[in-house]
C-alpha cells in the first residue's frame, strides 16, 4: 500500500467536506437501516425462543403416542422409567424436569365463561412456578389443595374471580367423553406478559383424573436446559440414548425433499399417518417447533440484503457521479501528476483510495449510528398483554448483530464503492498528461 | 292362660304361612303377564334408534335453533341438513346467522369436516362438538345410535308430564361415546323420547333435552320441536325447530366438499 497516496486521497477527500460529508451521509443510512434490521433478526429467534420456553415449560420434549383399541390417536407418557433411564445414560446436565398434562376447558363461574388451556403440573413441587409466576391476590401455600387452580389476572377478571372461588370447568377426556371439574382458585398472578397472561396452571393429578390418565401417567415430559443453545446436542444425545433402550421413536431427521416441511412438520405428519403398536415417543426442541421463525429470520436478512443493494445502487450511481466530477476538477493536478512522474495505476490508486476511505468513513458511522438508535428503541416499552410480546425481551425490543454479518455489510459496500468510483478512477488514470495540463477550467 | 295363647299364635302363624304362600302363588301366576308388559329394554332403545334411521333414503330439513344465553341476545342459527344414514354422510349448511352463511359441516364415514368460507379451508370438526354457537352437537342432527353405543343398566317406570314412561339408564359401552351416562325416558303407549339427560364421566347431569312435539314421516316419528338445557352453565338453553322435512333423494354431489365450496360463492 502507498502510503503517499492514501494520505493523498484522505487530503482530497477533506478538501470538499461537504461533499464528503453527504457522500459519506448517505452511506452510513443505508447501513444504519440495513443493521437495524440485521438486529432485530439476530435477536428475533431467541425472544420467540425464550418466550415459548417459558410457555411451555422446558427447552426439550418428549411426548407419547398411541392408538386406543379403535383406532383413536391419544397423547400418553404411561411408564417414564425407561424415558428416565435414557435420561441418565445420554450423560446430559438439564436444570429441571416437568411432567405435563393439557387440555382445554371452558371455565364456568357465576353465569361466565371462557375457554382456556388448562395446563397440569405437580404445583406443589414445581420450581418453576414459584421463580416465575409473581402473585397479585392468594397465597403460595394454597397451591397443595388438590383442586388448586392458578389463574392470570385478565382471565380472574374476565371471570370475576377471587382466591378461594370455585370454578366450574366443562372438558373432555382424551378419548373424546365430556366431564365436569371444580377448580378453586388458588392464586392469581400478575399479567406478566402476553404469554404469562394465557397460562392457567391446575394439580397434574387432579387433571388427570378428569381427562382420563392415570395418577403416574401424563402427556408430555418438558425438560429444561442452562441454556437454550445446549438443546440440539442435548436432544440428539437423548434421541440416541432413547433409541439404544429399544424405545419406537419418530425420526427426527425426515424431511421432504422438495423442502416445503421442516423435519418437525414432516414429525407431525409421520404421526397422523403412520399406526404403530404401543407407544411411540416423539422428541423434539423449542427450535424445532420454531423452524418456522427461522424461515422469518433468513426472509428479513434477505430483505435488508435487497434494501441495502437497492440503496447502495442509488448511492453508488451518486458517488460514481461525483467522482467522475471530482475528475473533471483536478484535471491539470492529475496532468502535474503524472507529468511529474506520477504512474497511470497509481493515479488510479488515488481515485479507489478515496472511495475506500469514503466507504469505510460511511460504513463506521452509519454502524454507530445503528448502535445508538437500537440503544433508544430498547428504551420503548410494549403492553404486556399485546401479541407482539411474544417477539420481544421482557416487553422492549432487543438487537444482536452477529459480528460477521456487520462485517459482510462493511465489505459489501467497500467493494459497491470501488466499482462505481472504478470506471472515472480509470479514466482519470487514462488521461495524458499534456492534454490535462492544457485544459482550462 | 299362657297355653291358650301359645295356641292362638300357633294359629296366626299358620293363617300368615297361608297368606305369604297365597300371595307367592299369585305373583308367580302373575309373572308372565308383567313380563309381557314391560318391554326388552334393548328392544325399546333399538326402537328409538330406528325412528330416526333414513336407512336406504335420503333425509333433508331445515332447523332453526334459538339459544338464550343469560346477559345476551337471544341468537338464531338456521341450518340445512342433508343425510345419508346407509352411507353415514352429512351435510350440515349454516344459512343464518348472516355473518356465518355459507359455513357448513360435512361428514364422510367417521371423519367430520368444517368449511369456512371466508378462508375456503376446511378443518377437522367433530361429531361431539357444538353446532356454532348453539347447545346442540352436531351428534344431535344424526341417527341415533343408543343401541350400539350403551347397555341398559336400569330400566323402571315413572311420568314426564301427563305421559307414562319407561326409564331407561345407560351405561356407555366404550369410553369414546360422548356422555358416559344417557337417562331416556320413552313414552309407554307409543315408542317417543321424551326427555334426555346427558351425564358426564365422573356422574354429574351435564344436558337435559326435551323433546315436546312430533311430526310423523314416512311413518316414522320424528321430534319437531327440541328444548336443550345446559345443565354446567346455568341458564343456557337452545331451542330447535324443524321444518320442510322430506325424504326426496338428493344428488350424490350433494354430499362431498366441492358442494360446500359451490353453494357458499
Amino acid at each position: 500500500m502507498n502510503v503517499v497516496l492514501l494520505r493523498i486521497a484522505a487530503r482530497n477527500l477533506m478538501r470538499q467536506r461537504k461533499r464528503t460529508m453527504l457522500l459519506a451521509g448517505a452511506i452510513a443510512f443505508g447501513i444504519m437501516i440495513v443493521t437495524i434490521i440485521n438486529g432485530f433478526a439476530g435477536s428475533f429467534v431467541k425472544n420467540i425462543s425464550d418466550n415459548f420456553s417459558y410457555l411451555m415449560g422446558g427447552h426439550v420434549f418428549v411426548s407419547g403416542s398411541e392408538y386406543t383399541p379403535s383406532g383413536k390417536r391419544i397423547s400418553i407418557i404411561r411408564d417414564d422409567s425407561v424415558i428416565m433411564q435414557a435420561l441418565e445414560d445420554s450423560g446430559q446436565k438439564w436444570v429441571s424436569l416437568q411432567k405435563t398434562s393439557q387440555t382445554i376447558a371452558t371455565l364456568i363461574f357465576e353465569g361466565k365463561s371462557m375457554q382456556q388451556t388448562l395446563t397440569g403440573i405437580d404445583l406443589s413441587h414445581s420450581g418453576m412456578i414459584k421463580e416465575r409466576l409473581a402473585l397479585v391476590d392468594g397465597n403460595w401455600d394454597n397451591i397443595s389443595w388438590p383442586n388448586a387452580i392458578i389463574i392470570s389476572q385478565s382471565i380472574a377478571k374476565k371471570l370475576n374471580v377471587l382466591p378461594g372461588d370455585v370454578l366450574v370447568a366443562q372438558l373432555q377426556t382424551i378419548t373424546g367423553q365430556n366431564n365436569v371439574g371444580e377448580f378453586r382458585v388458588a392464586a392469581i398472578t400478575i399479567d406478566s406478559s402476553f404469554v404469562g397472561s394465557m397460562m392457567t396452571y391446575v394439580q397434574l393429578e387432579y387433571l388427570n383424573s378428569l381427562i382420563g390418565l392415570g395418577k403416574n401417567e401424563y402427556m408430555s415430559l418438558g425438560i429444561m436446559l442452562e441454556r437454550l443453545e445446549k438443546s440440539g446436542p442435548f436432544a440428539n444425545a437423548l434421541y440416541t440414548s432413547m433409541k439404544g433402550m429399544g424405545l419406537n421413536l419418530f425420526d427426527r431427521s425426515t424431511k421432504k425433499e422438495d423442502g416445503s416441511m421442516t423435519p418437525f412438520q414432516a414429525m407431525l405428519l409421520e404421526q397422523k399417518t403412520e399406526q404403530w403398536t404401543g407407544t411411540k415417543y416423539r422428541l423434539y426442541t423449542i427450535d424445532d417447533v420454531l423452524a418456522q421463525a427461522q424461515q422469518i429470520v433468513v426472509a428479513l436478512d434477505t430483505g435488508s440484503t435487497v434494501v441495502l443493494i437497492v440503496l447502495f445502487a442509488i448511492v453508488m450511481i451518486g458517488i460514481s457521479n461525483t467522482f467522475r466530477m471530482a475528475m473533471y476538477e483536478r484535471i491539470r493536478e492529475i496532468g502535474t501528476m503524472r507529468a511529474i512522474g506520477v504512474q497511470r495505476n497509481e493515479i488510479r490508486s488515488m481515485f479507489l483510495y478515496e472511495a475506500l476511505l469514503l466507504a469505510l468513513a460511511g460504513a463506521i458511522a452509519g454502524i454507530i449510528l445503528a448502535l445508538i438508535a437500537m440503544g433508544l428503541l430498547t428504551f420503548i416499552s410494549f403492553d404486556p398483554l399485546s401479541p407482539v410480546f411474544l417477539i420481544l425481551k421482557r416487553g422492549h425490543f432487543s438487537f444482536y448483530v452477529p459480528p460477521l454479518r456487520a462485517i459482510g455489510n462493511i465489505l459489501l459496500i467497500a467493494v459497491l464503492t470501488l466499482v462505481a468510483v472504478y470506471a472515472p478512477a480509470n479514466a482519470a488514470a487514462k488521461l495524458p498528461p499534456a492534454e490535462a495540463l492544457r485544459t482550462v477550467k | 292362660m299362657h297355653s291358650n295363647v301359645f295356641l292362638k299364635t300357633r294359629g296366626l302363624k299358620k293363617e300368615s304361612y297361608f297368606i305369604i304362600i297365597l300371595a307367592m302363588l299369585f305373583f308367580v301366576g302373575l309373572n308372565p303377564l308383567l313380563a309381557q308388559s314391560k318391554p326388552d329394554p334393548k328392544a325399546l332403545i333399538k326402537q328409538v334408534d330406528d325412528l330416526s334411521d333414513f336407512s336406504g333414503k335420503d333425509f333433508s330439513a331445515v332447523f332453526t335453533i334459538v339459544t338464550q344465553k343469560p346477559g345476551e341476545k337471544d341468537s338464531v342459527t338456521q341450518a340445512r341438513i342433508f343425510r345419508r344414514d346407509l352411507k353415514k354422510q352429512f351435510v350440515i349448511l349454516i344459512l343464518l346467522p348472516e355473518v356465518n352463511k355459507g359455513q357448513g359441516y360435512l361428514r364422510e364415514d367417521d371423519n367430520v369436516w368444517f368449511y369456512d368460507p371466508t378462508s375456503r379451508k376446511f378443518s377437522h370438526s367433530s361429531m361431539k362438538e357444538n353446532l356454532q354457537n348453539t347447545k346442540a352437537k352436531n351428534s344431535d342432527f344424526t341417527l341415533s345410535t343408543f343401541a350400539e353405543d350403551y347397555t341398559v343398566t336400569k330400566m323402571t317406570d315413572g311420568m314426564v308430564g301427563k305421559f307414562p314412561v319407561w326409564i331407561l339408564d345407560l351405561k356407555a359401552k366404550t369410553n369414546e361415546v360422548a356422555y358416559d351416562r344417557v337417562v331416556l325416558y320413552i313414552r309407554k303407549d307409543r315408542t317417543m323420547l321424551l326427555k334426555r339427560e346427558d351425564y358426564s364421566v365422573n356422574g354429574r347431569l351435564m344436558r337435559t333435552t326435551a323433546y315436546p312435539k312430533y311430526v310423523e314421516l314416512e311413518g316414522r316419528l320424528l321430534p319437531s320441536q327440541i328444548l336443550i338445557v345446559d345443565e354446567v352453565n346455568k341458564g343456557e338453553k337452545s331451542q330447535i325447530t324443524m321444518a320442510e322435512q322430506s325424504v326426496s333423494p338428493l344428488p350424490d354431489r350433494v354430499f362431498t366438499k366441492a358442494f360446500l365450496e359451490q353453494v357458499s360463492r
